[in-house]
């Protein structure tokens, strides 16, 4: 099983490629897709249960790829990237559920080629081949809103598309120049991570590399001012496009600037600190505040994940034990919590046609399941103690409050924010006098399928919560290792 | 005999240009005409691929005609783009040829010639030759430019492009009259000892001369400000020429400035960094906002070029700083572009064919539903020309900027990727309108010909150029394009 993570990573991709060749009918398509993703799942079964917390990179292998430019197949795995593969692993089988209906072929197609993108770019420790799969997660996003998307679908995926470029094309430039330093110093061409990460450069060089890669990432957080795409983007695509970006590439962001960041250029991350955390502050409260005020349940949502993503970030750089675990956990919470509470603004949408909070009211009255799934995972966003976000969100301002006492205030007011975001919406759909639309409309309450995709996630959710201790072990020889490896340029700065 | 054996792919292409001429009187079908003429170019193909490892550093005939044309791997490299780019350009349109009525034996003689006369521009070592072969090459693109004798756009670009294209073709002799004053020879290996041997305060004569025939080649490849014939001329010839014109003859220019400017030029190529510079920055910049502009896909294709054939000054000056790599990279570069712009242009002259639009961005709406290969075909050439990672184009543009970063031109290489990001929008504008929209369910099979199967295999080409590994055994990949590109540079350098 050496091969195990290369399995992961192209299964889903052969599937869809043998599907293609065989033009298989929507029936055997759907098969083989969930197939696909059971078999990626019980892999990384395997791989959980082979996991050694207290080793850094596993299952690590290198191929020769392109070697006279540099280019090498090395994937592997840690702590880090295990939470993120876990998430895409366990989310795929239930958005595939919430597709049955979907009888348009490209739309499990792109499903498909997404899931390689995501888990490969997860996967890959060669700069290279995570910019093959950073730019390969992009395309099916772009076709899913473009085609699939409702609503000025067309402008807004050209929209995403440019501004994830925008980043991409910057980090490209970054990477390319890394690959050429490496190339002056030892006279051959590397762009796998281990190697470029033992140059030692000056800090203005460093700067403008680290800043392209940043603003990769920003742009795909988003962090406050890189965020222009995010609320159309997020309305008008189809509700498993939404999950993707929401519960899965966002989380890459942050992804890349805890990997790449702190084994690249970890200075200039400790040295522009400041300057970051005051971005991923005025966003987390901007982004509470936008939420507050909008009326479409998506765009709502897509605030108040772009608020929870900045608090994540907010912990990747502020770099102590509490802030790492927190966003390291949360990583794993919101996605899970921001997957059911987008699949359950899909099937509401499938139920009541509008997805306006202005629309929608008294569904308590009619469909008790519904609402109880609706208001759990609106609840698990904004951090309701015994669930998962409510452990990390702790974690995250402890983290706050060691940094700075300041700055524990100000993320602690961002989640009491949400607090209120939450509760004001839920009044106003779930609770009131039933609504003219609810009142027309012959909706039924969940059905068994609609219940089988939904109750691992609360599952899970609940576990995360009530018993953070089952996961913690997986997670803190990683961040405490690492921690170790950046200490003595914390104290140096200091 | 030996030197029979070298030569012997030109002379089975000037042969076969002579029997079509001849047997061009005898009215035989277009299909007949076009299978002749494949069939000299794949005589010609199979005489290169045998005697492709076979001579290199000779010259052909040297007791004739002395080092005039020379035999390495560099030009046998290009041979094999030319034939292979003319042998795609009439399999692909056999369609075409069957339905325009305005083809006849003639034509097929004429790209024929052309592609004699590209051949010898890649051999050869002295300049009178080259300027006898540059213009062998050009005149039948004029020719082929202006075919369509009653369609307005096609007469009118053929004028411009004669008009221009003499123009810049007198400058170019203006340039070895003066380069042949200053030395006393036209033989490139001349010019190369008395650059050496020169103090470069002495030699303005040859300065002179030789940026005349950088103008030359400038206008030739299409950069910035030498531009202004290149969107009309696609646009007016019929497509099948474009495609001729885009995968073969721009090319063509590259082998000559190649030898000139890396072996002759060499010592003194620092003289004309900024002039490259310059026109560097013009083309890129200026093709990406003619390039956005355009509403009709072949007109941006054509203005696309532009800004690729940017990505290649990039190497050219690259060369000059004394970058290692850069050489090869352009070498790259150019069989990657190659590989694109035939599997592009040869979708838009197939479609040309087939359906009775004008090929703007508006008749592609729903061509993802109408035509499902087509579309996938069609974008992953867009994919490979906008430089997305796991396609040809993304090897190429990276080796062009490592190159470019390595000779120290920063800014040059950033204003590179804004164009490659700016290129995704016109690229990617075309994917969103084919799969973005739906249209009436008029599914069309693939029909199964040799046109679809050449631009599949091209497709097939671009995507295993990308990410294609040594590690299947006996199938050569990605790594192996990038050797080829050394090889035929070292071949060149190595006299």
């Amino acid at each position: 099983m050496e091969n195990i993570l290369t399995y992961i990573i192209f299964t889903p991709v052969i599937a869809a490629i043998i599907l293609g060749a065989i033009r298989a009918d929507i029936r055997s398509l759907k098969i083989g897709a969930i197939l696909s993703s059971v078999i990626v799942f019980f892999l990384t079964l395997y791989l959980s249960i082979n996991f050694n917390p207290n080793e850094m990179m596993q299952f690590s292998r290198t191929l020769p790829w392109i070697s006279s430019a540099g280019f090498s197949y090395h994937v592997g795995l840690d702590a880090l990237s295990f939470v993120l593969l876990s998430i895409v692993t366990l989310l795929m089988p239930p958005l595939y559920i919430y597709m049955h209906t979907e009888s348009r072929k490209g739309y499990w197609y792109n499903m498909m080629l997404l899931q390689t993108g995501v888990s490969g770019a997860i996967l890959s420790l060669d700069l290279i081949l995570f910019y093959l799969f950073w730019e390969t997660m992009l395309l099916p996003i772009f076709i899913m809103i473009g085609k699939y998307g409702n609503s000025m679908h067309q402008y807004n995926a050209m929209k995403i598309l440019l501004m994830t470029i925008l980043g991409s094309m910057s980090m490209l430039f970054s990477i390319l120049y890394l690959g050429h330093i490496y190339f002056e110093t030892f006279g051959v061409w590397s762009f796998n991570l281990n190697d470029l990460s033992e140059l030692s450069l000056s800090v203005t060089t460093t700067s403008w590399l680290a800043a392209g890669f940043l603003l990769a990432f920003a742009i795909k957080i988003p962090l406050l001012g890189f965020h222009t795409w995010m609320a159309p983007a997020y309305a008008s695509s189809p509700t498993p496009a939404v999950i993707i970006l929401s519960a899965i590439m966002a989380k890459l962001g942050a992804y890349g600037i805890w990997r790449f960041g702190y084994s690249l250029f970890e200075e200039v991350l400790i040295y522009y600190k400041p300057y970051i955390i005051f971005i991923a502050i005025i966003g987390m409260i901007y982004y509470a505040i936008k939420a507050v005020t909008e009326d479409n349940l998506r765009r709502m949502f897509a605030y108040a994940s772009g608020s929870h993503l900045s608090l994540i970030a907010l912990g990747v750089i502020l770099s102590n034990s509490y802030a790492w675990s927190g966003s390291l956990y949360f990583i794993a919470t919101h996605a899970l919590a921001s997957a059911g509470i987008f699949l359950m603004i899909g099937l509401t949408y499938k139920r009541f046609k509008t997805i306006n909070i202005s629309d929608l009211g008294g569904i308590a009255q009619r469909l008790p399941r519904f609402t109880f799934f609706f208001a759990f995972f609106a609840l698990s966003i904004a951090g309701l103690p015994g669930t998962g976000g409510f452990v990390a969100e702790l974690l995250i301002i402890l983290g706050a409050f060691k940094h700075h006492f300041t700055i524990g205030i100000l993320s602690a007011t961002s989640v009491l924010l949400a607090m209120l975001y939450i509760f004001w919406m839920l009044q106003r759909t779930l609770f009131g006098s039933v609504n003219i639309y609810i009142k027309d409309t012959a909706a039924d309450d969940l059905n068994s399928k609609e219940l089988l995709m939904l109750t691992p996630l609360v599952i899970m959710l609940l576990l995360t919560g009530i018993a953070p201790s089952l996961f913690t072990p997986y997670i803190e020889p990683y961040i405490l290792q690492s921690l170790d490896g950046i200490t003595p340029l914390l104290t140096g700065i200091k | 005999m030996r030197d029979l054996l070298y030569a012997s792919p030109m002379a089975v292409m000037i042969i076969g240009a002579f029997v079509l001429m001849i047997i061009s009187r005898d009215n035989l079908s277009l299909n007949r005409y076009n299978i002749i003429s494949v069939a000299f170019l794949s005589l010609s193909l199979i005489l290169q691929i045998y005697t492709f490892d076979k001579g290199n550093s000779t010259y052909l005939f040297e007791s004739a005609f002395g080092k005039t044309f020379i035999i390495d791997k560099f030009a046998k490299l290009f041979d094999l783009m030319f034939t292979i780019g003319s042998i795609l350009t009439l399999l692909i349109n056999t369609d075409y040829f069957k339905r325009q009525n305005y083809f006849n034996g003639e034509y097929f003689a004429i790209i024929l010639f052309s592609v004699f006369g590209m051949m010898m521009l890649s051999h050869s070592n002295e300049l009178v030759s080259s300027f006898i072969a540059l213009e062998i090459a050009t005149l039948s693109i004029y020719t082929l430019v202006g075919y369509h004798k009653f369609k307005k756009a096609s007469s009118e670009a053929m004028m411009k492009y004669i008009i221009l294209g003499s123009l810049a073709g007198a400058l170019f002799m203006l340039g070895v009259a003066l380069i042949y004053g200053a030395v006393g020879s036209t033989l490139f290996s001349d010019i190369t000892i008395y650059i050496k041997n020169t103090n470069i305060d002495e030699m303005n004569l040859l300065l002179v001369g030789a940026t005349l025939m950088m103008i030359t080649i400038m206008f030739k490849i299409g950069a910035v400000p030498f531009n202004s014939w290149v969107i009309d001329v696609y646009q007016g010839a019929p497509s099948p020429i474009t495609m001729f014109m885009a995968s073969t003859f721009k090319i063509s220019v590259f082998a000559l400035a190649l030898r000139l400017y890396l072996v002759s030029f060499s010592p003194i190529n620092e003289f004309w960094i900024e002039i490259l510079q310059a026109v560097t920055i013009a083309t890129l910049i200026g093709g990406s906002l003619l390039a956005i502009s355009q509403q009709r896909i072949k007109r941006m294709l054509a203005a696309s070029s532009i800004v690729h054939t940017g990505y290649m000054l990039i190497a050219l000056s690259s060369i000059g700083l004394g970058a290692q790599m850069a050489a090869s990279s352009l070498m790259f570069y150019l069989i990657a572009y190659f590989i694109s712009s035939v599997g592009a242009f040869g979708i838009i002259s197939f479609l040309s064919s087939q359906e009775q639009f004008d090929l703007t961005y508006n008749d592609f709406k729903g061509f993802a539903e109408r035509r499902p290969y087509m579309a996938l075909l069609m974008s992953i050439f867009m994919l490979s020309l906008a430089g997305f990672p796991s396609t040809i184009g993304f090897l190429g543009k990276f080796n062009i900027f490592t190159s470019s970063i390595e000779s120290g031109q920063i800014f040059i290489t950033a204003l590179g990727i804004t164009t490659a990001f700016i290129s995704v929008y016109y690229y990617f504008k075309l994917i969103a309108v084919m799969y973005f929209y739906s249209t009436d369910p008029r599914q069309n099979k693939l029909p199964i010909d040799v046109s679809t199967v050449l631009i599949f295999l091209m497709a097939g080409f671009v995507i295993w150029g990308g990410i294609g590994t040594n590690l299947i055994l006996n199938i050569p990949g990605a790594d192996s394009f990038i050797n080829i590109a050394q090889d035929a540079i070292s071949s060149l350098k190595n006299k």
